[in-house]
């Protein structure tokens, strides 16, 4: 069964692409994130799926002018997400819907210009991550902070983090968290010591390419792949972090995000600016099976760490014909994947073959 | 040209009182501030204006493509026209076939577009929907003679017969009977000839050609079983319609219609039909009788409607380049020759086989020139401007694209958000596009790193280094200014501008002069090869690493550190002090770290330096020091030896 594709143009050049999760059905709710405009919105999108026809159209469910850039959008639970903007603020909104069916977005907590270079300038929050409650943000400004969904103040902030631009922050564990910098640096922070202090850093290579996006492998904690701006692929083991396990240079351009499937950690997604959208499928036999690549004891079998000898293991899908424009942003749902793309267009793909 | 010039009020008194100047502020937008005419000859006096608050005042065009609803076409017509360039740069075996399928697309765009315009403006308030609706207009407008010119311009048509190509054209656009007989052939309404319109919608669809439909709308007649309408069916069943494939010949077929019509003729005479005068002015017609014509033209609601009804019955092998006669005809015998509306104009002259005269007029349909740029690089690639080379000098095919293209791109970049649009277009243009580029992304806003660096790429994807390395530089120095030092070392390290970067180097160790701490230990300390790319990056990356190696106690190290960087002769002359003062504490450290050959350097370089004022008081302190520490190695090599 191949896959389909549909093409919703959108007026907007999408920044962050979301599924709006469920649990129990196939998702058919997505958020999308605008930038680069004047005016830039969210925008909470439906499509009803039809058996005979093979083209889905989704619709706007509500639309609400967001203030800057969208620059990261991450569901929290069901209904709520966090939202980070260029303006350097951040917003945990929820998604809700009164007695008339009316759905709107409205925001629960406001962390306004939590990132900026001075008092009079904000600086763009660049990235931020969220485990279970705790949601962390980093900065152009090259601060991180730590903030929780329940309450208003920060929990903890970093101001120097780093000296340069910070483009991507993920959580390890609940009390680590991974950033990367324009520089290539990548850097592991604990939450627990009382001042929060830097566990490690390593260099991405000997290049000073800048790190675009990060991504941790769903089950096994210390498997790590970034992306980078010349478009490579860094496997890494963080139990022994100072090198690569594998890298893998495919896209012609900066990497803009890279996503485990979550239920099939096999199966990565990548996106590039050169409008580029590939599935990569390790299929080593050793590995056929999930109950393997979740037994710890079997690790050396991953995929991902595959040496050269077996690096032909790898399979590349091409997932849609290469676009003009650079693709921003991919989220994943069961067999479905939708991205975003400068040319201001949402393209969902369905039955991606993933076994 | 009529006078096109429109004048805007600028609402603020001392522009009226002291006049106005303006200066471009970016691609599309325009500042206008009072100002006052100085030349050198008047004399210095006080202006009379002041002193008195001063606006500038934004000003920029309204484009109608940056509506949301309108950029979707924006949009995907965008891939559309890059596809076909790809396509054209390539060699495609049926490059007319592909053009043509190109073409249905752009027109699919443009008729989804108009769906959407549709739907808009029965949801919109009032001002809106005004809008909406003259979008709709110029919308519709391009749609028809996008349509025409490629009938006329791009399909292949065998044998140049264009007739059933224009049957369709005019169907197309004017649907309406077409939707009435459809209503009417799923109802299930007895004496239908009742309806008001139902002779007006047989007699409508017999003019767009439709035998068919009329045949099927005359059986819901009650007296359809009448030999009058018997012989109706029979003489229109029987009417000949020329198809390219059927294998009978033009000339074949004029024998057999040259036939029909004097059969029908006969028929007429007879008075076979008088007894259904409906049926008889429908004969009339198909024999192309002119008082019958003259008297259902007004059913029609345009000349070109009546020009493919007319050709049907009377000229249904017309070739393609015999329609502007025809065409002026048909205007004339509507009486509209003088009030041609703009889209009369423009599908006279392709009806006329006039294109330069096509693209002329459609510069000036009202919609940024999307529409101009479009169909004249699709009409390009299929050839058909070639004719244009040659006759006039100044006008060359290619040169007309690009400048149109030129145009549309400049304007999209405008845009906050689709300069990479604009860029796309920009990027086929031969002669002009890649200047015009370079110009264009220095003038790009700036804002995010994201964006910076989208920047940054696309000039680096067309090879303008000089131009990605000035966005670099520019974000450097914006950088600095928000106090981010290690951010701004790293842009100036990607402009690859020797001078910044000693700069902002040189900013690290004056703090750290001043300070005593070196700023951004994280990127000094990752430096890598770009440690290389000035004199004074390399010293104070050295620097930096002297400290590191020290903190660790590697003192021996250190020594080594301080003595090749005192050598190096890239020492800043007011960092001095401060290296010799690093010195002091290992000249007097318990094991000895410097030899005498690096004592010796080091006293030679601090002779050299001893006119310092600031080394003054430190001096005899360090001479002490390294003597001793002269003492110890000499001692210590000597037993060595």
């Amino acid at each position: 069964m191949s896959h389909s594709v549909n093409t919703t143009f959108i007026s907007d050049k999408t920044s962050k692409i979301r599924w709006k999760t469920d649990p129990f059905n196939d998702s058919n709710v997505f958020i999308t994130g605008s930038w680069d405009d004047e005016n830039n919105n969210l925008k909470l999108w439906e499509f009803q799926e039809n058996k005979d026809d093979t083209d889905t159209y989704p619709f706007i469910l509500k639309s609400c002018a967001f203030q800057g850039d969208v620059t990261e959008l991450q569901f929290v639970d069901l209904d709520s997400f966090v939202v980070s903007s260029s303006y350097g603020s951040v917003y945990l909104m929820r998604i809700t819907s009164n007695e008339k069916e009316l759905i709107d977005i409205e925001a629960c907590i406001n962390w306004n210009k939590i990132h900026n270079f001075s008092e009079n300038e904000v600086a763009p929050c660049t990235s931020l991550s969220c485990y279970k409650n705790d949601i962390v943000t980093c900065g152009e400004d090259g601060r991180i902070n730590l903030l929780t969904s329940q309450h208003q103040n920060i929990v903890y902030s970093n101001n120097n983090a780093d000296s340069c631009c910070i483009n991507c922050v993920t959580f390890l564990k609940f009390n680590e968290v991974l950033t990367g910098n324009n520089r290539g640096l990548l850097k592991i922070w604990d939450f627990r010591q009382n001042q929060s202090s830097l566990c490690n850093s390593f260099i991405l290579g000997q290049d000073q390419i800048a790190v675009t996006c990060v991504a941790v492998h769903p089950s096994q904690q210390h498997i790590l792949v970034t992306g980078d701006e010349e478009g490579s692929i860094t496997v890494w083991d963080l139990r022994k972090n100072t090198f690569p396990v594998n890298l893998l240079t495919v896209h012609t351009e900066s990497i803009s995000e890279i996503m485990f499937h979550p239920d099939h950690p096999d199966h990565l997604f990548s996106c590039s600016t050169a409008g580029e959208i590939w599935h990569w499928l390790s299929s080593s036999p050793a590995t056929n099976t999930h109950t393997k690549l979740l037994n710890l004891q079997e690790t050396d079998h991953n995929p991902w760490y595959i040496s050269d000898n077996v690096k032909n293991k790898l399979e590349v899908f091409n997932l849609m014909p290469k676009l003009h424009f650079p693709i921003n942003s991919l989220d994943l749902s069961r067999d479905r994947v939708l991205c975003g793309c400068d040319n201001e267009a949402i393209y969902l793909i369905s039955n991606v073959n993933i076994n | 040209m009529e006078s096109t010039v429109r004048t805007f009020a600028i609402p603020n008194e001392l522009c009226r009182r002291a006049g106005i100047a303006a200066t471009w502020h970016s691609i599309n937008n325009l500042g206008i501030f009072p100002s006052q005419s100085v030349n050198p000859s008047i004399p210095d006096r006080p202006s009379p204006y002041g002193p008195s608050e001063a606006s500038v005042f934004n000003v920029r065009q309204d484009i109608l493509l940056f509506e949301p609803i309108l950029r979707k076409l924006v949009n995907e017509s965008n891939g559309i026209f890059l596809n076909l360039q790809i396509l054209t740069s390539g060699n495609v075996a049926n490059l007319k076939q592909e053009l043509l399928k190109v073409s249905h697309q752009y027109r699919s765009v443009i008729r989804a577009c108009l769906e959407n315009l549709q739907d808009e403006v029965a949801r919109v308030d009032e001002h809106t929907s005004e809008n909406m609706k003259n979008y709709i207009t110029i919308f519709y407008s391009i749609e028809c003679i996008w349509h025409l010119c490629e009938i006329l311009f791009i399909e292949n048509i065998p044998g140049s017969i264009v007739l059933p190509h224009l049957l369709e054209w005019v169907r197309f656009h004017f649907p309406k009977y077409e939707r009435q007989a459809t209503i009417y052939l799923n109802s299930d309404i007895d004496n239908i000839e009742l309806d008001p319109d139902y002779w007006k919608t047989v007699i409508g669809c017999l003019l767009q050609g439709r035998v068919e439909v009329v045949r099927a709308l005359l059986t819901l007649h009650s007296s359809a079983n009448s030999p009058v309408f018997k012989l109706f069916d029979q003489t229109l069943k029987s009417m000949p319609i020329y198809n390219v494939y059927s294998g009978t010949s033009v000339t074949e077929f004029n024998l057999r219609w040259k036939h029909w019509l004097v059969d029908t003729q006969s028929k007429i005479d007879a008075k076979s039909f008088v007894s259904e005068s409906h049926l008889n002015l429908m004969m009339k017609l198909a024999v192309g009788e002119e008082l019958a014509w003259n008297q259902v033209q007004a059913q029609c609601e345009a000349w070109y409607e009546l020009l493919a009804s007319w050709l049907f019955f009377t000229e249904p092998t017309v070739k393609t380049f015999e329609l502007g006669q025809f065409a002026r005809r048909c205007i004339g015998r509507m009486g509209v020759r003088d009030h041609l509306r703009h889209l009369d104009q423009i599908l006279l002259a392709a009806l006329e086989a006039d294109i330069f005269q096509v693209i002329k007029e459609i510069q000036h349909m009202s919609e940024n020139g999307w529409f101009v740029s479009h169909l004249t690089d699709l009409l390009f690639h299929a050839g058909v401007l070639d004719t244009l080379d040659g006759t006039n000098e100044d006008l060359v095919a290619g040169r007309l694209r690009e400048s149109f293209l030129i145009d549309y791109g400049v304007l999209m970049s405008s845009h906050h958000s689709l300069w990479q649009l604009g860029l796309s277009y920009l990027d086929h243009c031969p002669s002009d596009g890649l200047h015009v580029i370079q110009l264009l992304l220095q003038k790009l806003p700036l804002g995010t790193e994201v964006r910076v660096q989208k920047i940054v790429r696309e000039a680096l994807k067309r090879d303008l280094h000089p131009v990605a390395q000035s966005v670099c530089k520019v974000q450097g120095i914006n950088c600095l200014r928000r106090g981010k030092m290690g951010n701004a070392l790293s842009w100036a390290l990607k402009s690859q501008d020797g001078y910044f970067t000693s700069y902002l180097a040189d900013r690290f160790l004056r703090k750290y002069t001043t300070e005593g701490k070196l700023l951004c230990p994280d990127l000094l300390e990752n430096l890598g090869s770009a440690m290389l790319s000035c004199d004074r990056l390399t010293f104070l990356s050295k620097y930096f690493e002297f400290h590191k190696v020290y903190a660790l106690k590697d003192f021996k190290e250190a020594a080594n550190i301080i003595i090749s960087l005192m050598s190096s002769k890239l020492t800043p002359k007011y960092f001095w002090i401060t290296l010799l003062t690093d010195a002091l504490p290992l000249l007097e450290s318990d094991e000895i770290v410097f030899s005498s050959n690096d004592t010796f350097m080091l006293l030679h370089c601090l002779e050299e330096k001893s006119k310092l004022p600031e080394l003054q008081d430190k001096i005899s302190l360090i001479r002490i020091a390294a003597a001793r520490n002269l003492a110890r190695a000499l001692t210590t090599e000597a037993q060595a030896a």
